[in-house]
């Protein structure tokens, strides 16, 4: 039986920050946007700025946060700089729902225990 | 919307009444969750403490005893909104059949990032299929 407070610290020292900053990364459309472009495709910079009516460098900063949440990778690609989507840290929602499961599954079993011993006595 | 919602059943040989009591009395509670400050009462907001912080809040949006008990769920991480837990007690063969549900996980998490989400993960289920489906034949 995994006491309460140990279920719930695990969860927070596996995903708090990690979550944290990748939804930070999210919670702007625009990003949002670039990320549906890159599950589709990978792209340079100058594929991503064609898309939109903002200057390169109002992309290349979203580029930075989204990198920095750990949503997209760049790799060098002989003169070009290719931007990639990174599924791996966006999975971390459903870790999210695979805790809250395992959660409930102990607590739930532990009422269990608890009202069967009240009753019984 | 909820898109994701986590669901489990379980029975037990007491009568709903009974069980009720370990849902909303503050002791009870104490036994097998986080004992809340005070006893739940519809309208009202509750809160366990650990180690002096608050680990879980929200509120208590309806009780119908010894039937059905509603309350949002919150913890630091869900900065986008909040998830729902809802506890529905039905009398089964002498005993009672406890349903918990708890909705809006992943929207507590992500807010308007979700729509994106749900579309990035559908794409993968797609990729993954065809994978599989290239690895089998």
């Amino acid at each position: 039986m995994v006491p309460f407070g140990t279920a719930l610290k695990e969860i927070k020292m596996n995903n708090d920050e990690a979550i944290q900053v990748a939804f930070r990364a999210l919670s702007d459309s625009t990003r949002r946007d670039i990320i549906m472009m890159l599950s589709e495709q990978d792209m340079t910079i100058g594929d991503v700025v064609k898309k939109f009516e903002i200057t390169r460098a109002a992309v290349k900063k979203h580029l930075i946060i989204l990198e920095q949440g750990n949503l997209i990778s760049v790799h060098q690609q002989g003169r070009e700089r290719i931007n990639r989507l990174n599924p791996v840290a966006l999975k971390t929602a459903n870790d999210w729902l695979n805790h809250f499961s395992r959660f409930w599954d102990n607590k739930l079993s532990k009422l269990q225990q608890v009202i069967e011993q009240d009753t019984k006595d | 919307m909820s898109t994701t919602t986590i669901t489990k059943t379980l029975f037990f040989s007491a009568a709903p009444s009974v069980v009720w009591q370990y849902l909303t009395e503050k002791q009870k509670l104490g036994q097998w969750f986080n004992e809340p400050e005070a006893d739940l009462t519809e309208g009202q907001e509750y809160q366990c403490m650990q180690d002096g912080m608050p680990l879980i809040w929200g509120k208590v949006l309806s009780m119908k005893a010894p039937n059905e008990l509603v309350q949002t769920f919150n913890i630091k991480q869900f900065e986008a909104g909040e998830s729902t837990v809802t506890w529905i007690l039905r009398e089964a063969a002498g005993g009672t059949q406890l349903t918990l549900v708890h909705k809006g996980i992943e929207e507590a998490l992500a807010g308007e990032a979700m729509p994106l989400l749900m579309a990035l993960d559908q794409g993968w289920d797609e990729h993954f299929a065809s994978l599989r489906k290239g690895i089998s034949s």
